[in-house]
């Protein structure tokens, strides 16, 4: 168990005060920029940055991330689109800080858009406050919606788009005047973004210099805002996806096949390991559909070699008969699932919590499994690892739930250090005796027999057998292996009864049970709300009751926070423990849920 | 040492009918093992499920019997992750042209060097006598199962048209000639597909087990293997041709299939409306 230290955050910034009078400010052709006033420091800055497809917002929300982590800086970014498959509506949130976060928060202290029609399909994911910068398009005198926000500061506007009689033609680079702005208002050098545009677009000099010399003229425009300053701690930090964090953990545990089909949101797994698998000797291959991705999985994993697969909730579907394959055959198998919005097809890039009671459940028969939950990308790496322990010390499938919300956003964090052990399986020589399921001693599982080894040949089969691992439809010797293999849930149980992670004080009368995604979110209520604590299980599967009783007593009043129509959490929970009195505060996913959204459902709950 | 066949055989009695080909087909697979001179340690036997899926707990090896369909998925981990070991798959109709045909083209595709074999006997024998993908429209069973409506697959058209590089048919009563496909089948360094044709005791009439042995034919010593449309034609005969259809010589490319097929006239599965359309227009 790691009780975090609370590290406070303040939840916005101060109100950004314009070095300049709040006027119609225009990028000039020429001109030195403006000595900005020295402005309030600050802790952490959320930026939202909304366009259309080709005003380059994902870039420039890409850059001003590299910028961050070069300085020493944390953040978080989320991207969300619209639903085209190219083009359409963007938006990048960035939140950066000087202390590592994992929510993105949900006002924005600056607002740049380069159109505001574009905004409309951002309702719910951007807000600004009364204190927000906003520096919008001067040619586009649309009104800002209503769901919006107030900012009581003035707005900005700049000539981002080039027009010509009437119409937008293309000009300089609306993300590169973007750059420009940004850097000046946050007090950064501009060789700190000249040395991101040549990270980004060194291999392709044209575009690096057509992209230098845009944002070279546009660091000249006048009238540029000031924002807080938020200064890094000089040393440069490492910027990882929740998907690659989950790819990369997995290399880093062992992992030397990987067999996947594209699906949203999880592809990102696949194409990591695609770059970063075979050079450490690895292999990956692109299988024809789900079912066959797990089915290579396991043959490499028979074959004696650690191996997984990553997918979403339509492809663990497929792969649910496998799944009891891999349990009964005793083959070890680790299942990454980014949950999405379903059920079926669902809102594939939109994230939600209800793959739940699948991963737990889903299976024709009795089948020991395990399941554990990723908090953020930096726990992804942690979890990756833990996941291949127990996958190959116990010879199971081992599902680990990711979402959409942490499998596409990128975070800052401290450099990854590889310290973790190396996971192991136990394997059969001569001297573990001629039954390949016969358990002996106090082991939970038996040898694994790699192929090759002399005098190890044997069947594994998805029929039942005999401990010699003869096929049998022998009613005892069912009931016998059964226990056999469930014995292994018990000894991962108390392998893992303190895999859980508890926020806030010791001691304070409200508690919240989340998992997955929420962790980032509730790491920020309990410690803006000291009356609250929070308990968030790594595994969910064997669950660690006894942490949680304990970590319940003294508690006035407890809830089940969760993205999931149903209340999955709860509704389990309530078959391992005594619920009564613990309130489901759960709802369909789409969005993830923010403070204010939890502090409304709080209340709405009876929280007291 | 020297290993017999025999010496390839696991403790495990087959569950099999008694005269079922799949006996043969365990005979002439082990024979080749040993002709090979492989070391039971370094094999991969993965089967599905049906009949002809318990050949694999029958050979001493590191066998797999998986699930109904899925054996090609879990071969082709095990042979990309352990690239020195021998790996081959056995299973039936149902299992390989039913559930699982959605596998094979792609396994076909990779070329990873896995050796295919299909124990055909037209029918599931494990659920008690269904149609099958192979079962022919005129069969007669003497149990009161549905007729079958469908025209039954040409397995040995399929793969050549997924551009396998090794095929060949073989039948289970024909030990010598099952040897030597098995063996010719493992040495090919691809994936190599073995059709053979293994009748059922039980669900079919001894009638018919002895009218397929008669339309068997094998392939004459001067045909040449090499050559793909030679393969397409033996393939689409009414006969079964016996022997190795198709090798592709090393180093060339897999024939461009369906488009070649339908420019003349023989788009797979073969229908007669198919054949009026326009070339390269498959429908």
């Amino acid at each position: 168990m790691s009780t975090e230290s609370i590290r406070p955050i303040a939840a916005r910034a101060g109100a950004a005060a314009p070095a300049e009078p709040a006027a119609q400010a225009q990028a000039a052709a020429s001109g030195q920029p403006a000595a900005p006033t020295t402005p309030a420091a600050t802790e952490s800055l959320v930026l939202a940055l909304v366009g259309s497809g080709g005003d380059g917002v994902a870039l420039l929300g890409d850059l001003v991330l590299r910028m961050a982590a070069q300085q020493g800086l944390y953040g978080i970014m989320v991207q969300s689109y619209g639903p085209q498959i190219r083009g359409g509506e963007s938006a990048a949130i960035l939140r950066l800080a000087r202390e590592e976060v994992h929510y993105e928060g949900e006002h924005a202290d600056v607002l740049l858009c380069f159109r505001v029609s574009d905004l409309r399909r951002f309702l719910g994911s951007v807000r600004v406050h009364a204190g927000s910068l906003m520096i919008l398009e001067a040619s586009d005198l649309a009104e800002l919606p209503a769901w919006l926000g107030k900012s009581e500061q003035a707005t900005y506007r700049y000539p981002f788009a080039t027009i010509v009689d009437g119409a937008e033609v293309e000009g300089d680079p609306k993300n590169m005047l973007g750059l420009a702005l940004l850097t000046r208002a946050l007090g950064w050098s501009s060789s700190l973004a000249r040395r991101a545009l040549e990270q980004k677009f060194g291999k392709r000099p044209a575009v690096l210099q057509r992209n230098l010399a845009a944002f070279d003229r546009a660091w000249r425009a006048k009238d540029v805002p000031a924002l807080p300053l938020l200064q890094g701690h000089g040393v440069p930090l490492h910027i990882e996806s929740g998907n690659e964090a989950v790819a990369r953990g997995a290399i880093e545990a062992g992992l030397r096949f990987f067999a996947g089909y594209p699906i949203t949101p999880s592809s990102e797994i696949l194409e990591t390991v695609i770059d970063e698998l075979p050079p450490v000797g690895g292999t990956v291959v692109q299988a024809e559909d789900e079912i066959a991705a797990l089915g290579m999985v396991l043959g490499a994993s028979f074959g004696g070699v650690p191996a997984m697969t990553a997918t979403s909730g339509p492809g663990l579907s497929l792969m649910t008969e496998m799944m009891g394959l891999s349990s009964m055959a005793e083959v070890p198998a680790v299942i990454v699932d980014c949950q999405r919005a379903g059920p079926a097809t669902g809102m594939p890039s939109r994230t939600e919590q209800s793959d739940l009671f699948h991963a737990l459940y889903a299976g024709h028969g009795d089948f020991p499994r395990a399941v554990l939950g990723v908090f953020d990308s930096v726990h992804a790496r942690d979890v990756m690892n833990k996941a291949f322990h127990i996958a190959e010390s116990y010879q199971l499938p081992v599902l680990v739930l990711s979402d959409a919300y942490i499998a596409q956003r990128r975070e800052i964090r401290d450099a990854p250090v590889d310290n973790r052990g190396k996971p192991r399986r136990r394997v059969w020589s001569a001297e573990h005796g001629p039954a390949r399921f016969k358990l002996t001693g106090d082991h939970p599982t038996t040898p694994f027999r790699v192929p090759g080894t002399p005098g190890g040949t044997y069947l594994a089969a998805g029929i039942e057998h005999t401990a010699e691992g003869h096929p049998t439809a022998d009613t005892t010797v069912h009931q016998e292996m059964n226990a056999k293999r469930f014995r292994k849930v018990a000894a991962i149980a108390e392998e893992t009864k303190d895999w859980y992670r508890t926020l806030g004080r010791e001691g304070a009368p409200r508690g919240i049970i989340a998992w997955g995604s929420q962790h980032g979110m509730l790491r920020e209520w309990v410690a803006a709300h000291p009356e609250y604590r929070a308990f968030l299980p790594e595994i969910l599967s064997p669950f660690p009751v006894r942490g949680l009783e304990e970590w319940r007593r003294g508690l006035e009043w407890t809830c089940v926070a969760e993205l999931s129509y149903q209340g999955q959490l709860h509704r389990y929970l309530s078959g391992l423990t005594d619920m009564s009195g613990v309130k489901s505060i759960a709802r369909s996913g789409g969005v993830p849920m923010t403070l204010s959204e939890l502090e409304a459902l709080l209340n709405s709950a009876g929280a007291q | 040492m020297v290993m017999k066949a025999k010496d390839y055989r696991a403790q495990l009695e087959p569950v099999w009918c008694t005269g079922c080909g799949d006996y043969g087909v365990l005979k002439g697979l082990t024979q080749a093992f040993a002709d090979l001179e492989l070391r039971p340690e370094n094999l991969g036997v993965i089967s599905g499920i049906g009949c002809s899926s318990r050949l694999a707990g029958y050979t001493r090896s590191y066998s797999f019997n998986s699930i109904h369909g899925r054996a090609l998925p879990i071969a082709t981990g095990l042979k990309l992750a352990r690239p020195e070991l021998t790996v081959v798959v056995v299973g039936g109709d149902g299992d390989g042209f039913s559930i699982g045909l959605g596998h094979i083209p792609h396994a076909i595709r990779r070329n990873v060097k896995i050796t295919y074999a299909v124990l055909d006997n037209g029918l599931y024998g494990l659920t008690k006598g269904q149609a099958s993908p192979t079962t022919e429209q005129d069969f007669k069973r003497d149990r009161g199962l549905a007729g079958v409506e469908e025209r039954p697959l040409n397995p040995l058209l399929l793969v050549l048209s997924s551009g396998c590089g090794f095929v060949a048919r073989s039948h289970a009563g024909n030990l010598p000639h099952l040897r030597q496909m098995f063996r010719e089948a493992m040495k090919y360094p691809g994936f190599a597909f073995v059709h053979v044709l293994a009748g059922c005791v039980t669900y079919q009439t001894p009638s018919y087990a002895e009218e397929i042995y008669r339309r068997c034919d094998l392939l004459p010593e001067t045909y040449d293997a090499s050559n793909f449309a030679h393969a397409v034609e033996a393939a689409r005969g009414e006969r079964f041709a016996l022997g190795v259809l198709y090798r592709r010589p090393e180093g060339e490319a897999p024939a461009v299939l369906p488009a070649a097929l339908a420019g003349e006239g023989g788009v797979w599965p073969p229908t007669p409306e198919a054949a009026d359309l326009p070339p390269g227009d498959a429908g």
